[in-house]
């Protein structure tokens, strides 16, 4: 058998971790560890995190009122 | 020799049993569970036939990988001619049954006819016979499997069952092994139930020889390396599918009231977090390290203490987004209702979240519900609707005939509110927002179905190279492909490509969530490839498995179209098209699919397959895929 790279092994190189997308604008979050929520840089939306380990964030949910919020505003200028 | 196992015909009409070798041209072009149960259904199944009559032949099958060291290699195929859609009838479960048909020297077990009493096929050691299964009869899916290992005097015998729901021939009615195994679309458990056929029990102490074992067992360590260290892997290990719940519903694509909505606002209470409260233990299929069934107790109300496992993401969306309840004790309930009564949780949950809609729209009135108030939230009614659907009784009976026919007897315009492809409920999710899903739903080749073809990495905004690496083989490709979710172009490449990949692993008995389904850097057409070779000896090159896997799509749109299907039925319903979508982030918002970027999707779609423009298979393309004789009846 010959020993040569698969496609999902050289593909699984790019792993990250330590983060998770942005659900709105799927920018990668690094949040500080133990943190209960979030705030992306890129765009402004928050997100609950839990933690499946010390340095595994995982994005819980949005936290509701903020992304609601920040939500109606984009329809707005979108819409305008 | 590697590929000894047999097929099985049990005709329940008669009780004849016969067994034979699968010849072993047969393997190189359907490898075995899917394939090779669809090559038999479009070979047996005369066209036209009723799905609940003794006419209708029902396999129980074992893919070529089955019981060997490859990993998560469990998984039970079981097909039929669908009395849910009139389509093609096909399920694929976890568990451990397949591994001890294998065990027992069967790979395949076709029946036919239908018994005049209840029984139950008992295979053992390479045996088949035909037992009463009176007993068994009105028995939920757990205890039936219990009294058969009483009887039968072993607690090693794995099972196959109905539960009452099969039995009282609910259109969508499952099989079961163990506690949650559900084989669970297409109304298979109503094919075993219209034919007298209670369960399937197995058990084998026949050694699966593996052509090259020590390889096999290093190359299979690579492999649980590689999968067990993804994200997605050490997610699912601790939250179960639950864990698409937090993505999905914080940027819009859980349904939700019957496609009211888009996100469930506020529902951190039935969130995988506050699930994973109750998770008492996580239990796995045969040969997978993964893990990814929570065993729960229910916490509260009537069904306190008792045990069940999971729930999935399916029953959140069944008893939480679509009929708008918050309540962990209804989805604990509702999850261990559908699994030992034996139903679809996805229909199961499609079916009432229709009927609430219908009640507050005022097409359904109290009179229809026998007093129920069937109004959105309502998490007492929505159990209430589970036991009268298995049973059939008042508005169950007709929640029990699945969408189209529930919506004939009901009448008054209660089609258009029907979130279905073909006859069968989507998935809870809401695709308004996303082109690639919603072409992959509208297509998939057993009614609307999220495993036959969804390109779920669509949704990880990954770069398009890496797009392009995993979408380029085996067989190239180089039209567009774009990391956006909310984009239409390149889409209809992916659906292909997955439809192709998830059948070709459902070929091999391998679990959907071990190849590039949820995560973009799984086992694929290559790990396959050498699979095959070291436990079966079976050389085959990345593309030939490909050809496996388009063949096996081709066969059953073959069986579908000679049942009448034609592009018309490869869409979705209107409010798709038609009525915007309400929440998530701004780029899910306001969202409908376009009818005519939707046209070219599926036009491209069927010409990536081969397919003319009504969706038929060109002669060339049947040619190429050896199936330009079929129905060969070479088994
Ligand atoms: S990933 Fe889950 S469903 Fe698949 S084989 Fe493993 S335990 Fe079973
Ligand atoms: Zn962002």
């Amino acid at each position: 058998m010959e020993d040569k790279k698969t496609t999902s092994e050289r593909t699984a190189q790019g792993r990250s971790s330590g983060k998770f997308r942005c659900m709105n604008c799927m920018e990668r979050i690094a949040p500080p560890a133990g943190a209960k929520q979030v705030k992306c840089e890129k765009c402004g939306f928050e997100w609950r995190i839990s933690w499946l380990g010390p340095t595994f964030p995982r994005c819980r949910g949005p936290v509701w009122e903020v992304n609601r919020r920040l939500t109606e505003e984009a329809l707005k200028e979108r819409n305008k | 020799m590697p590929l000894s196992r047999k097929i099985a015909y049990v005709d329940l009409s008669t009780g004849e049993i016969d067994i034979k070798p699968i010849p072993l041209a047969i393997r190189k072009k359907y490898l075995g569970g899917r394939g090779l149960d669809m090559y038999i259904l479009y070979n047996h199944i005369k066209p036209g036939i009723d799905a609940l009559g003794p006419e209708n032949v029902i396999c129980i099958s074992a893919g070529i990988l089955v019981a060997t060291p490859s990993s998560a290699s469990g998984r039970t195929h079981v097909a039929a001619k669908s009395p849910l859609t009139n389509f093609i009838g096909s399920t694929n479960m976890g568990g451990f049954f397949a591994a001890e048909m294998r065990f027992a020297g069967i790979d395949h077990l076709v029946v036919t006819g239908k018994s005049e009493k209840p029984v139950y096929i008992w295979i053992h050691d390479g045996e088949i016979e035909i037992r009463d299964a009176t007993k068994l009869w009105g028995q939920g899916a757990q205890q039936t499997q219990q009294l058969v290992k009483d009887e039968l005097n072993d607690r090693e015998i794995q099972v196959l069952t109905i539960g009452q729901a099969g039995e009282n021939l609910v259109r969508y009615a499952n099989v079961m092994t163990l506690l949650k195994n559900a084989g669970g679309r297409t109304g298979m458990g109503a094919v075993m139930g219209s034919k007298n056929l209670k369960c399937v029990a197995a058990r084998g102490t026949m050694d699966v020889k593996i052509a090259h074992p020590e390889q096999a067992l290093e190359y299979n360590k690579k492999i649980v390396k590689e999968i067990t260290s993804a994200k997605v892997s050490v997610t699912q290990g601790k939250l179960g599918t639950p864990m698409i719940w937090g993505a999905t519903n914080s940027w819009g694509g859980v349904r939700t009231r019957n496609f009211r909505s888009n996100q469930f606002e506020y529902s951190d209470a039935i969130e995988p977090e506050a699930i994973d409260e109750h998770i008492i233990g996580w239990a796995g299929c045969f040969g997978c390290q993964v893990h990814c069934r929570g065993r729960y107790k229910i916490p509260s109300g009537p069904y306190k203490g008792v045990y069940g496992e999971g729930p999935e993401y399916t029953a959140q969306g069944a008893f939480c987004g679509e009929p708008g309840c918050d309540s962990m004790e209804a989805l604990l309930t509702g999850n261990h209702l559908v699994n030992d009564y034996g139903m679809d949780v996805l229909e199961v949950g499609s079916m009432i979240a229709w009927a609430m809609e219908l009640y507050e729209e005022g097409i359904l009135t109290l009179e229809d519900t026998d007093g129920m108030d069937l109004k959105f939230g309502n998490e007492k009614a929505l159990i209430e609707m589970v036991h009268k659907i298995a049973f059939r009784e008042g508005l169950g009976d007709i929640l029990a005939e699945g969408p189209l026919r529930a919506a004939q007897r009901v009448g008054k315009d209660s089609e258009k509110y029907l979130i279905h492809v073909k006859g069968m409920s989507n998935l809870h999710s809401d695709e308004r927002a996303t082109p690639g899903l919603a072409l992959n739903i509208a297509v998939s080749s057993r009614g609307s179905d999220h495993l036959r073809g969804r390109p779920a990495i669509d949704l990880y905004g990954l770069p398009e190279s890496v797009l392009r690496e995993v979408y380029s083989q085996p067989v190239k490709y180089d039209g567009p492909l774009t990391s956006h979710w909310g984009d239409y172009e390149g889409k209809p490449w992916m659906v292909r490509w997955q439809e192709t990949c998830y059948a070709a692993v459902d070929c091999t008995g391998i679990c959907k969530y071990h190849t590039i389904f949820l995560g973009p850097n799984f086992p694929n057409f290559e790990e396959w490839s050498k699979l095959l070779y070291l436990n079966c000896d079976l050389e085959m090159t990345p593309k030939e498995i490909w050809d496996v896997g388009e063949r096996c799509y081709n066969i059953e749109r073959l069986f579908n179209i000679r049942e009448g299907l034609t592009r018309k039925l490869d869409h979705l319903a209107d409010r798709y098209y038609d009525e915007p979508t309400k929440g998530g982030v701004p780029a899910a918002r306001e969202r409908t699919i376009d009818r005519d970027k939707f046209e070219k999707m599926l036009d491209e779609y069927y010409e990536y397959h081969g397919w003319d423009k009504n969706g038929v298979p060109t002669k060339a393309t049947l040619k190429s895929l050896g199936l330009d004789n079929e129905p060969t009846h070479t088994l």
